[in-house]
């Protein structure tokens, strides 16, 4: 089995040097990627990431995920194309479909979420080769975009999926997949989806690189781990629909409660409501050797790199020490 | 203040540790707004070098720290036995 790589999600609701304080603390720990979130309301991701570049040395960085819709594909391949200026041959692209809620709220309509994605890693591809766009696509239309300049390599496109249909195309078109889940059942399918989609575009399963993208929470004593794992469980529970939850043993009358607190502002009430059940199919928590065991079995069933999500711990910086130290030597 | 200065105040053995505690300080603080920018740089470069625990990174460790957190800082000192250091801060608050 290939040594599973390790990455590690940041969002940027802190300013750029907390940020890239821990990017330090992580490739220093031996993270091998990291990923920040892209959200209107939080920093920008790519000034965020650009700090990454100047004070780190070796890590790969990357968009965890950006969004077809939110900008032009050509400004998204733009940015990436410039940072990999900063730091050559480091730099990932990670897009998804995007949260309906989030671009709605900008009034941005979500259609055809697959073409979307699709046609804007091709244009990504064809810009970062230095080549000129041009097409009628179903989502995008370009009239002979070019880039001014040329990035000195290949930069890796990473799809984020959930769905079916999103895993085969991942699959298909990406250099890696990100799949946002944290549940071996969820990845198990995952992994298989994905690889169905790259062996219809006659690639190996090895040629693709896949991400297990999880809510995450380590610590020496199992209860802080969950205590700080479970508000970030509410949040995915509340965003999630019926049969997921069903699928997981979840009671759905729990969910709605749950939902309800949330919805009027009552977290104590949110909290209160999150089950064992919740917390086992939605995240990985606990001490690092209850982390190492459930890691072991996402390798097993074919992942080959694990990011730790939000909220990762406690304590961040102590996290990091403490994944870096009992976690990630005994995957190398 | 002279930063540089008072960070030579500091027994070598005990610079991990400080750094270590004044570091947390900065990465938990609310009070974000209130690091400076160039400071900010100094301590990522510091990091990045890999001197955060050299007298030379305490020192841009302390004057962070006692930017967002003085009395965290001065109870972290007084703990760690470093009252000579406390007291030189403490003149120059």
């Amino acid at each position: 089995m290939a040594p599973l790589k390790f990455g590690i999600e940041f969002v940027p609701k802190e300013p750029y040097w907390k940020l890239a304080a821990y990017a330090i603390q992580a490739e220093n720990m031996g993270f091998d990627n990291l990923w920040v979130t892209d959200h209107f309301g939080n920093r920008n991701v790519y000034v965020t990431l650009a700090a990454a570049a100047i004070f780190t040395n070796k890590i790969t960085f990357g968009t965890g995920v950006t969004n077809p819709w939110m900008v032009n594909p050509v400004i998204t391949a733009q940015a990436i194309a410039t940072l990999n200026e900063l730091a050559p041959g480091r730099v990932v692209l990670g897009m998804g479909a995007g949260d309906k809620t989030t671009l709605e709220a900008v009034g941005i309509e979500m259609g055809k979420p697959l073409a979307a994605v699709k046609e804007a890693i091709e244009m990504f591809r064809k810009l970062t080769a230095g080549e000129k766009v041009a097409f009628q696509g179903e989502v995008f239309k370009a009239a002979g975009a070019k880039f001014n300049f040329k990035p000195a390599n290949k930069i890796p496109v990473y799809v984020g999926a959930q769905g079916p249909k999103m895993l085969e195309m991942a699959g298909k078109i990406g250099d890696g997949v990100l799949i946002n889940a944290s549940h071996p059942s969820d990845i198990e399918f995952a992994v298989k989806a994905s690889n169905e989609g790259a062996k219809q575009a006659g690639k190996q399963p090895s040629d693709l690189d896949i991400t297990a993208y999880t809510s995450f929470s380590v610590n020496e004593d199992p209860k802080k781990a969950i205590k700080a794992a479970t508000p970030v469980v509410a949040f995915i529970v509340a965003g999630s629909p019926a049969p997921v939850l069903e699928k997981h043993k979840i009671d759905v009358a729990k969910a709605d409660e749950l939902r309800a607190a949330l919805k009027v502002g009552d977290f104590p009430k949110a909290l209160a409501a999150v089950t064992p059940e919740m917390l086992e199919a939605f995240s990985i928590s606990g001490t690092p050797d209850m982390c190492i065991e459930k890691i072991s079995t996402l390798q097993k069933i074919g992942i080959s790199q694990f990011v730790v999500g939000s909220p990762i711990g406690t304590n961040v910086k102590n996290s990091i020490d403490l994944i870096g130290s009992k976690i990630i030597p005994h995957f190398k | 203040m002279d930063y540089p200065k008072l960070a030579e105040l500091v027994p070598a053995e005990k610079l991990g540790p400080l750094s270590d505690q004044l570091l947390n300080f900065i990465l938990t603080t609310k009070n974000d707004g209130k690091m400076p920018t160039k400071l900010a740089n100094a301590m990522l470069y510091k990091m990045q070098h890999g001197a955060i625990k050299s007298a030379s990174g305490v020192a841009v460790l302390l004057e962070a720290a006692v930017t967002l957190e003085p009395e965290k800082t001065m109870a972290a000192l007084g703990e760690m036995q470093l009252a000579q250091l406390a007291d030189a801060l403490k003149g120059g608050m």
